[in-house]
């Protein structure tokens, strides 16, 4: 919700000076221009045609007044207001669809351009911002800012309303309209008294929904842990307890709200009172006619709802700009990841190679210090070390998702910098460490990284793995709709899809960022296998979780705190009990079957020491 | 009386028969305020048309030369306090509408979640849960819309609509011929309005809705974006989707531009005066009746305008209730069974011929047959997909069988009364779900009225006291929404400890010792050995160190017992159990 963004920044927010904010909202309506002129044109129209008919209506009734039996004259003028009346309508309309138009088109583009703005951004910058943040800079503050533009318009024409109203006013019986014009100050003292009043009590209802919801959000999904434990009764008491306060909060809003346009309302009652008295004696007086007092009790209706409307759009106005410029600053952000030529790739070897390269992510300290790595066409890597020990940072900087500070990365001899990105990343497969998954089929996900491939070509490549066999645990085979993000199928399976799209696509480079999850042991095997399929034709580095993918490698990356501390074979390395024979006891173990064999002893021990006194 | 699983009195019965008569009886049963609500509508409607009287007579005083101040003075007088009471009567119509809406809301909501306390596991594992808190929080907002600002707004105008008739029919009963026509038109109009602009809202709720979710997706997935360099494709897609939302919006600008209501208002205010004009020009009603009538004409452009949303609002509000309403009434299949089979249970366990569809009609689980002793260990292994989970679901009654019998203690679940049952069974899920409330509470959530103690010798046993004691306030740490605070192995730990609390005579572990590395491995091994003393205990699980161990391992594929039996059995019997073992091996 935009209310949330109102309360704490972003990092990448920035301030634009008025002129600099109308300037860039102006490129972006400059497109319409003419759609503007007309819609400026008819809205002036319609302020104009909708403050004459009390004018002609006064006419009437002096002539009425007068029994001047001119009805010629008479027909004219009641034709006048009819056709005024229709004009009004028509402009109505005019002015609806151009603003439609121009809106809808405002907020598509700006909406497009921030959305490219976003995914063009690398991912030092997603990894600050919540993706939730995002894309409702991108829904949310877009509809704000084309609610501004037809509030805007709307305003447009009331004010051009008044001001002729006014006009009409002062020329009939100036000393009336300074009576009227003496409202507008305590309209404006009124209205904007009540929209702190406002403003305060609605963000409390803010907090009290936002409050509500989360404890919705938690008791719904409570409800089964409630279930299997019988304490339904419990949840709901929780439940009961946020929507009585919510009500109560919301009660306080909904008077704080309710009393304002009755408040307008009287003092609108009051200036008229004020007319009727005042404006009969002018007329006693002979200052004016009898017709243009009751013009002038028609035309303030006209004069002062604009003038209230006005004011309490004020605060719209200031969401609307706000929200333009959080759009603004996402469109306008900086990027750090820089190329500096684009060198097409059509194939690549595989050498990657690590020159004293320095990196840190942009709070943090240093990860990689003056760091050498040297990968062989066709070598497959492990790497493996503690949480936070640079693993993933190397991976990262190859598939090029963030920028090293110091030395030089070097992809078949070539500075990475110098690569035209996509066809660089065309020739890297890349899986995360959370496979990410669209919300579309298991073909479809497949085929992700390499559109051309056939429906025939995916089916023999899935049956290399497990003979296929994983393809009948979906419901619908490739069929299978996997929901978003995945989340119709299991973590394994998600697994298995992304590696299929790796094979399906064929890089030169395959970077694995292993998941920690635990799989079914059957899944496991078919992993296995596909990983398999994937290190016989690339160069890969593997971020390792799993003892079985540590085997596979033909060589094993100890790191700890960003530089090399140990490498070589499982065996290798397992006999020099050092680092990596104690990572082994932490992380590995318990993969083996050895260990597993052990299980029985430990559970023997659990038997014996299960009354700790 | 429904069924259900679960039952808290509702503090008034509501129609559940219709969206509308639901709605309906829910602002009844708030009839004072909604009463008060109405009374200021209908003062605020009647006392909008004081002035165009008073303007009538004092136009015939200035125009019979009379010229009496103290007529003038009244007029303004009458005005002037008419209005200020208008004020209240409309901050009455304001401020009612607004505690009925609220009040409404807060009742439908209630009423609304205790329904979904008594639906059935079936019921909430089936719903998402994205999609029952969007009704819990959105549509029942919609629900308030209808009546703050929608029948705020269109009770409270409609009244308007009659004002021109009774000062019509008060001059001369010709001048009704204007009112009465815009009326039934404008009518007509509206209905129709809402005919062809519903279709076209929501098209534009659904391209939006699109648009954002394909637009969440992209941000949330920006790695495997960039890392096949779709951006360009993604950038097209999003063109293309956020163009079909535009296209729908111009659509609905376009209906609201075609607004007929007021090309009729335009019109009855035109033919209104010219009409009046002839009968004064006549000689039926004097120039101070024109005058009169086209105050009161120029009343029905509240209405008018007004309704161009509050219609809309209205009926939105009705497509929500009618989604509120589809969950409410949905069928429950299991009954609590009040005066059912109540023991302690020792803890056998046999299916006999068991079969389980989700939908009644494509079978999840194919002709089970087994039996478990007392205090065993089962492990459950196989594919995602193979029935596992479905398996164990049937043993606590979360589902009925389709066909064949479960039985506990020899007697089959259906006998048993619901309550005796879940108390001495337990599941600790995949997805472990803890409240954002203190760890002492959340491991007490079983028994609320365990005492510390007790509470600690659970956790010592899930070997969660360790980490426990060096949170910052120890068993007080408030943990964040979902347990976000702490670690994946944690969460496992502290389920443990609360299946540990209720001391339950069948333990179910869904895969729920998976976030766990070697370091912790023991330990947890520790706790699920205890956890299983003297009780039947069944295990899904991908560690092969617990399968290996198990008393009884059943090999679930596609739905059937692939291979049931010990370890050492398996080894010889199963090629695909062999294989597992194997490959760690390697």
């Amino acid at each position: 919700m935009g209310f949330h963004q109102g309360l704490t920044g972003e990092l990448y927010d920035r301030q634009y000076s008025n002129k600099a904010l109308l300037g860039r909202i102006w490129d972006y309506a400059k497109g319409h221009r003419k759609f503007i002129i007309w819609m400026v044109i008819s809205i002036t129209l319609q302020g104009l045609f909708a403050a004459l008919p009390p004018l002609l209506i006064s006419k009437i009734l002096d002539e009425g007044i007068a029994g001047i039996p001119n009805e010629t004259a008479y027909t004219i003028l009641v034709v006048t207001i009819i056709i005024l009346q229709l004009l009004d309508f028509v402009f109505y309309y005019v002015v609806r669809r151009l603003l439609t138009r121009i809106t809808a088109d405002m907020n598509r583009d700006l909406s497009v351009d921030a959305f490219a703005a976003s995914i063009e951004q690398d991912l030092a910058f997603h990894d600050r911002l919540s993706s939730g943040r995002i894309v409702s800079r991108i829904t949310t503050d877009t509809n704000d800012f084309s609610m501004l533009v037809r509030l805007t318009m709307d305003v447009a024409g009331s004010m051009v309303q008044s001001i002729v109203t006014a006009i009409i006013l002062f020329n009939t019986e100036w000393r009336l309209a300074l009576i009227l014009m003496a409202f507008v100050p305590i309209v404006m003292l009124v209205v904007s008294s009540f929209r702190k009043l406002a403003r305060r009590v609605t963000t409390q209802g803010m907090r009290a929904m936002a409050n509500v919801n989360a404890t919705i959000k938690e008791t719904i999904s409570g409800i089964s842990v409630a279930k299997n434990f019988r304490q339904e009764e419990e949840i709901y008491r929780d439940f009961k307890e946020s929507n009585t306060s919510s009500y109560k909060v919301n009660v306080q809003r909904g008077f704080v709200l309710s009393i304002v346009f009755p408040v307008m309302r009287t003092i609108s009652g009051l200036s008229i009172a004020v007319l009727v008295y005042f404006g009969a004696l002018t007329v006693t007086q002979g200052l004016i006619t009898a017709g243009a007092w009751y013009m002038l009790l028609l035309a303030s209706d006209r004069f002062l709802m604009p003038i209230l409307s006005i004011t309490s759009y004020w605060t719209q106005v200031q969401t609307g700009l706000s929200a333009a410029e959080r759009i603004l600053a996402l469109i306008d952000s900086d990027r750090s990841v820089i190329q500096t030529d684009n060198i097409k790739v059509e194939s690549l070897t595989g050498r990657i190679d690590f020159n004293q390269l320095s990196f840190h992510y942009a709070t943090g300290s240093k990860i990689l210090d003056h760091f050498d790595l040297h990968i062989q066409p066709g070598e497959n890597i492990a790497i493996v070390g503690h949480t936070g020990a640079g693993k993933s940072s190397i991976a990262r900087l190859i598939s090029r998702f963030y920028e090293f500070q110091e030395g030089e990365l070097l992809i078949d001899g070539v500075d990475i910098r110098k690569f035209d990105l996509p066809s660089l990343r065309r020739n890297m497969g890349i899986v995360t460490q959370v496979p990410f998954l669209f919300d579309e089929t298991v073909e479809e996900n497949i085929r992700f990284a390499a559109p051309d491939i056939t429906r025939g070509e995916i089916t023999e490549l899935a049956h290399q793995i497990g003979n296929g066999e994983w393809l009948e645990t979906f419901s619908n085979g490739l069929d299978t709709q996997v929901g978003e993000r995945g989340a119709h199928i299991s973590m394994g399976q998600r697994q298995l899809v992304a590696l299929m799209r790796v094979l399906a696509h064929k890089p030169a480079i395959f970077i694995l960022d292993e998941a920690t999850a635990s799989v079914d042991p059957f899944t496991e095997y078919q992993i296995q296998q596909a990983l398999g399929l994937i290190l016989q034709r690339s160069t890969s580095i593997l971020i390792a979780h799993r003892l079985s993918t540590v085997r596979s490698a033909d060589r094993i990356i100890v790191l700890d705190h960003g530089s090399i501390i140990e490498e070589g074979s499982h065996q290798g390395l397992l006999k020099q009990g050092g680092h990596y024979a104690e990572l082994y006891n932490t992380y590995f173990r318990h993969q083996s079957l050895q260990y597993i064999e052990e299980a029985g002893q430990i559970l023997g021990k659990g038997l014996s020491s299960s009354n700790p006194a | 009386m429904t069924i259900s699983e679960f039952r808290i009195p509702f503090r008034y019965t509501t129609n559940r028969s219709s969206s509308i008569r639901w709605v309906a009886s829910h602002a009844l049963h708030h009839w004072p305020i909604f009463l008060v609500a109405l009374i200021g509508a209908a003062g605020n409607a009647a006392l909008a048309s004081v002035p165009a009287l008073q303007y009538g007579i004092v136009f015939e005083n200035l125009t019979s030369g009379a010229y009496l101040p103290s007529v003038f003075l009244r007029a303004g007088a009458v005005v002037g306090i008419s209005q200020t009471i208008r004020g209240f009567m409309q901050f009455f119509r304001n401020f009612g509408f607004e505690v009925t809406a609220q009040r409404i809301e807060r009742d439908v909501r209630d009423e609304f979640y205790i329904s979904l306390l008594g639906k059935s596991m079936t019921f909430h594992s089936l719903q998402s849960i994205g999609d029952l808190m969007a009704r819990a929080t959105n549509d029942i907002r919609e629900v308030n819309y209808i009546f703050s600002p929608g029948l705020n707004m269109v009770l409270g105008s409609i009244n308007f609509l009659f004002i021109p008739l009774g000062i019509g029919a008060s001059i001369h009963p010709a001048l009704l011929l204007t009112p009465v026509l815009f009326i039934t038109l404008y009518f007509a109009a509206i209905a129709h309005f809402l005919k062809i602009l519903q279709p076209v809202t929501s098209e534009v709720r659904s391209t939006f809705g699109r648009l954002n979710s394909r637009l969440a997706e992209d941000i949330d997935g920006i790695e495997t974006v960039k890392a096949a360099s779709q951006e360009e494709a993604e950038i097209n897609r999003f063109k293309q989707n956020s163009e079909a939302y535009r296209n729908a919006n111009v659509k609905q600008g376009d209906i609201e531009a075609r607004f007929l209501p007021l090309l009729l208002l335009a019109l009855a205010m035109g033919f209104g005066l010219l009409h009046a004009l002839i009968l004064n020009r006549q000689g039926l009603i004097p120039l101070s009746s024109v005058i009169t009538y086209f105050s009161g004409l120029s009343m029905l452009g509240f209405p008018t305008n007004t309704s161009i949303r509050s219609y809309s609002q209205i009926s939105l509000g009705i497509a929500s209730a009618k989604r509120l309403l589809s969950i409410m009434n949905s069928h429950n299949n299991l009954d609590q069974n009040e005066n059912g089979h109540s023991a302690a249970i020792s803890g056998k366990v046999k299916f006999e011929n068991v079969s389980f569809a989700y939908d009644g009609i494509n079978l999840n689980l194919h002709d089970l047959s087994f039996e478990v002793n007392p205090g065993q260990t089962v492990a459950i292994v196989g594919q995602t997909g193979s029935g596992k989970t479905s398996l164990v679901r049937l043993l606590n009654r979360t589902y009925d069988p389709l066909d064949g019998s479960v039985k506990i203690d020899g007697i089959d679940l259906r006998e048993w009364k619901l309550d005796s049952l879940r108390a001495q069974i337990s599941i600790i899920e995949q997805d472990i779900f803890l409240f954002s409330k203190s760890v002492a509470e959340n491991i007490a959530f079983g028994k609320p009225q365990a005492s510390h103690a007790e509470i600690e010798s659970a956790a010592k046993k899930a070997q969660a006291d360790g980490f426990i004691e060096s949170l910052p306030e120890g068993y007080n740490t408030v943990i964040g929404e979902r347990g976000a605070t702490i670690s994946g192995g944690q969460r496992q730990r502290l389920a443990l400890a609360r299946a540990f609390l209720t001391d339950p005579k069948i333990l179910i572990l869904d895969d729920s010792t998976s976030a766990i590395d070697s370091k912790t491995e023991d330990e947890i091994q520790q706790a699920i050995k205890l956890a299983s003393e003297g009780r039947t205990t069944f295990i899904i699980t991908h560690r092969l160190s617990q399968i290996r161990w198990a008393d009884l391992i059943i090999v679930m594929r596609k739905g059937r017992i692939s291979a049931i039996g010990t370890h050492e059995q398996l080894m010889q019997t199963s090629r695909s159990y062999r294989n597992i073992f194997a490959e760690a091996k390697e």
